[in-house]
């Protein structure tokens, strides 16, 4: 047991280095890109990028664990699609070298690219892509296999010699190229046939075709890839890529600062933008994945159910205020047309006007008067008020919906912001028992030239509001089953165009912004990383021969955001806790000094 | 120290030892505590199994993605929440739950499709590595400050540093993570930012310095979040020591202060024992926020992720596992007591 003497000496020591530790920090914390490391070394055959969480053991079975997963990223290295990507109207062949469809687009006849091999060896073959598409149809849920079992609906497959095989659906698919070529891992049926419960092998490493195969994985942690020297689009130019699991999103952007890691698999949030893009040896490129951040109603609920209060509040929500607020200026605004302006399939026309006069006219005319505390009441004399859910773990979501409240309260109406767990919000969603929420959706519900059907079609007949908010408008049905079934995609675009100037009038949803997509790693790791329009910079064609002047990454703008970094402000913070603990330091060995004196 | 690993039936070799004479009560103080730690057990195993599901929302939620909510049939939520023994009624899958528990199956996650005692085996180590170690420093230095302060109680060199302790105890541990990562990662760039494991395949002594090196933030900070308990059991317990009479008679033979502190500090690690078991516990959920803030494949994190995901499986197993850490804690703490005060070991006192 230590006598009181040396502990006291030893805490006093202890805080003498802590107050230099801190004195260096306000010191740094001035000027945050004077320790920066020199950049100009060769390029390393080695990139380390941080991810966001766990992805199992990245087959497309198991991934799919997660519902939605955080990233296709890892699983798209690994594995290869027919085509690539599902984000352009006309994909490029990968594995396919052609797909021939019959003239009611129900078969489709793929080629396969000759002299493609597995990571173990084995040769590619029709075979798998055939078992592909059976095992896909007889897995429950997951985000690849209802491409198969939903839309199109998978009917037979058959093989025609070891490189051809038609594909057979019930209906006619013709954007089959899109969906599910360019979005289906094709996975090998030599391993896969032993399986028996496909969804709960997580202890295998994955054996794909694609640019890089796995050397090892330690949950939760990290996962080693190497490059796949036989990859049948020539060598990846980087030789290995390490992923390790960083949960925090300030500590992977620090571990990025510090050089711990060369990139980051998540955008640059707006208040780091200026920090990252202005630290010496790290480039920011904006490589949208076209996601988008929307609020929905519930069209079957109360007031909300009437199209023109909805159309009322959408009108009276000032989508640039919540872009320059919330968003520092990194995103575009939401359009009224839901449809993301970078996808093939949108209204050229869409956009927002935001204009709290109208709206209150229009209320005005529809009966909705203003009670004595300014809020509007319906005919049965119910308040215009209604609840607004967000998920607790989206900051940006939750400073939209408080945005929002304030800026409908001029129009009368009353919203009521409520921070849930996502849990409990999916569930909420699940059961219809809510009036709003925020969520956000990635590239699949604006590049698939079926995510209108699939959002916002009338749901089957009894199931409950759904989770995208119950819309239903018999018209907008009928545009988007046409579009499905049309084969030209001129004339297909055409039906969607309509469709979504149906739904811009109805407004059962509104996107609020779609973000930038910021993307920043350290260029003397790496300095090949391109734009890949719908997938961020993690993906296959940053790592291979002959798209490097393809798909250029735009600079990311600066968007002019005065906001500092916060490091400055948390430097001041902690200089004067120096200052404070400085002084009680002093104050207390002059004391100590006088009490020995004493004793 | 070394008592504690001392069993009662080792220790009856040793009776003719006057300092042993009183281990036969104890040990049957232990049995004794047996039953009541059976009875916790039991309802901390049925509150395990309810909590998880007395939240809104549920694992299949999880696994069914919510564009696909309308389009999956009942009977496929059925199958999908069979694949992982969740299908039927709730008191059916308590019994299948209790059924499997007793033969040692904990369930499959429903988040990473893989057993929970395997997932439990990767994790409670770096838990145990965190939370053992900050447990041992927090209590250290929480006594020796804590002491320190009672034998100056009231001056202001004590008020000090019961204000200082009590600043950095009402920060939440993840602040203080965050903090110090700033400070020593990204500021002084000397200690990693995430993970427990290095990012190169080190090998012996370099690798087990790499480990520490990433530990060294999480103790850290987990340390300063169970230090404020320490230091004020041991300033209070020692100041209520300094009032008893023996004190007053052993500074009135003329016994130099040190010696008078020796003797009170003695009884007043008896609370502080009590508290750094108690602490165990309490670090188990303390480590949750840290060990996500630096990405550290703890129990901790496995609870905060599975929370998310409505894991059942996995937070049923976890809270056992903690269930059983801090019973078992308890029961150590009940067995060593006797080594720290002799009066406990007293045969009249036993009972009472």
């Amino acid at each position: 047991m230590n006598t009181m003497q040396p502990a006291s000496k030893r805490r006093r020591r202890a805080g003498g280095i802590a107050a230099l530790a801190l004195s260096a920090t306000v010191v740094a914390g001035v000027s945050p890109g004077a320790a920066a490391q020199s950049s100009g070394s060769p390029p390393a055959s080695k990139v380390t990028v941080a991810i966001k969480a766990s992805e199992n053991n990245l087959t497309p079975f198991t991934l799919t664990l997660l519902g939605l997963p955080v990233s296709h990223d890892l699983t798209n290295l690994v594995y290869d699609t027919l085509f690539w990507s599902q984000v352009k109207d006309e994909p490029e062949p990968w594995l396919a070298q052609s797909a021939d469809p019959s003239p009611d687009r129900k078969q489709w006849t793929v080629k396969l690219r000759p002299g493609v091999t597995w990571h173990d060896g084995q040769p590619l073959t029709a075979d798998d892509v055939a078992f592909t598409f059976q095992k896909m149809k007889s897995t429950t849920g997951g985000r690849y296999s209802h491409h198969v079992w939903e839309y199109p609906v998978f009917e037979s497959a058959e093989v025609l010699d070891p490189l051809t095989v038609r594909i057979n659906f019930r209906d006619a698919a013709p954007t089959f190229k899109i969906l599910p070529g360019g979005d289906l891992p094709i996975v090998p049926k030599h391993i896969w046939e032993k399986i028996d419960d496909a969804s709960k092998a997580t202890d295998i490493l994955p054996v794909g075709t694609g640019p890089y195969k796995m050397a090892s994985f330690v949950p939760d942690q990290i996962y080693r890839l190497e490059a796949n020297a036989a990859y049948f689009k020539g060598k990846p130019k980087v030789d290995a890529i390490d992923l390790p699991i960083v949960r925090d999103q300030s500590a992977a952007f620090a571990a990025l600062q510090t050089g711990q890691i060369d990139s980051v698999d998540r955008a640059v949030p707006p208040e780091l933008f200026d920090q990252m893009s202005n630290q010496p040896g790290i480039k920011v490129v904006q490589s949208t994945r076209m996601e988008s951040v929307h609020l929905h109603f519930n069209n079957r609920k109360g007031a909300l159910a009437d199209t023109r209060v909805r159309n009322a509040i959408t009108e009276g929500i000032d989508l640039n205020a919540i872009v320059q607020t919330v968003l520092l200026g990194h995103a575009r605004p939401g359009r009224d047309t839901w449809v993301h302006p970078d996808s093939a399939w949108a209204d050229p026309q869409g956009g927002h006007v935001f204009d709290a006069a109208k709206a209150n006219q229009a209320l005005d005319d529809a009966g909705y008067r203003r009670g004595e505390d300014g809020v509007r009441r319906t005919a049965e004399g119910n308040r215009l008020e209604f609840g607004l859910s967000v998920a607790a773990n989206e900051p940006q979501h939750q400073r939209s919906a408080q945005l929002i409240a304030q800026q409908v309260e001029s129009i009368g109406v009353k919203i009521n912001v409520e921070s849930i767990d996502a849990a409990t919000l999916r569930q909420r969603r699940g059961t219809g028992n809510y009036d709003s929420f925020i969520t956000n959706l990635e590239s699949h519900a604006h590049a698939d030239p079926d995510a209108l059907y699939f959002f916002f079609h009338s749901p089957a007949p009894g199931a409950p509001a759904g989770s995208f908010g119950g819309y239903s408008n018999p018209q907008f049905d009928q545009l988007v089953e046409q579009a499905r079934a049309t084969i030209d995609n001129t004339d297909r675009k055409r039906l969607l165009v309509d469709a979504q100037r149906i739904y811009a009038a109805d407004a059962p949803a509104l996107v609020l912004y779609y973000p930038n997509g910021d993307y920043a790693y350290r260029t003397a790791a790496y300095n090949g990383w391109i734009a890949d329009t719908g997938h961020g910079i993690l993906t296959k064609r940053s790592f291979i021969r002959g798209y490097e002047t393809a798909a250029e990454g735009t600079p990311a703008s600066s968007a002019g955001a005065d906001d500092g970094p916060p490091w400055a402000a948390i430097g001041v913070v902690l200089g004067l806790s120096v200052v404070g603990a400085g002084a009680l330091a002093g104050r207390s060995r002059r004391r100590e000094a006088f009490e020995a004196e004493e004793a | 120290m070394a008592d504690i690993s001392l069993t009662p039936t080792e220790a009856f070799g040793h009776q003719s030892d006057s300092r042993w004479s009183g281990l036969v009560p104890i040990g049957r103080q232990f049995l004794r505590a047996l039953p009541l730690a059976a009875l916790v057990l039991g309802v901390a195993v049925i509150l395990n199994f309810a909590l998880p599901r007395l939240a809104p929302g549920d694992p299949i939620d999880f696994l069914v993605p919510a564009e696909q909510a309308n389009a999956i049939s009942a009977e496929q939520r059925e199958q999908l929440a069979g694949s992982y023994g969740l299908n039927g009624s709730e008191w059916e899958q308590f019994t299948r739950y209790l059924g499997n528990l007793v033969q040692g199956d904990l369930g499959i996650s429903t988040r990473h499709g893989r057993p929970v005692t395997s997932l439990l085996a990767e994790r409670l180590p770096w838990t145990l590595l965190l939370v053992g170690t900050s447990v041992l420093l927090s209590t250290l230095i929480g006594a020796a400050l804590g002491f320190r302060s009672a034998w100056r109680r009231g001056t202001r060199s004590d008020v000090r540093t019961l204000t200082g302790v009590m600043v950095a105890d009402s920060f939440p541990p993840f602040f203080v993570a965050l903090l110090l990562m700033l400070l020593f990662s990204v500021q002084l760039k000397l200690l990693p930012v995430f993970g427990a494991l290095p990012g190169t395949e080190a090998q012996g002594l370099a690798f087990a310095f790499e480990v520490a090196r990433r530990a060294v933030l999480p103790i850290a900070a987990l340390t300063l979040a169970g230090l404020g308990s320490a230091y004020l059991v041991a300033r209070s317990s020692a100041v209520s020591e300094l009032g008893e009479d023996y004190v007053t008679m052993a500074a009135a033979k003329g016994l130099d202060p040190s010696g008078v502190r020796r003797h009170a500090r003695r009884n007043a690690l008896v609370p502080v024992w009590t508290v750094a078991m108690l602490n165990v516990g309490a670090l188990f959920g303390g480590a949750a926020p840290v060990e996500t803030v630096f990405s550290y494949p703890g129990l901790g994190r496995l609870i905060y992720e599975s929370v998310l995901s409505r894991d059942y499986p996995v937070l049923q197993g976890c809270f056992l596992l903690i269930a059983l850490g801090v019973i078992a804690a308890n029961l150590v703490a009940e067995l060593v007591y006797p080594f720290l005060d002799p009066r406990v070991r007293r045969p009249g006192k036993v009972g009472g």
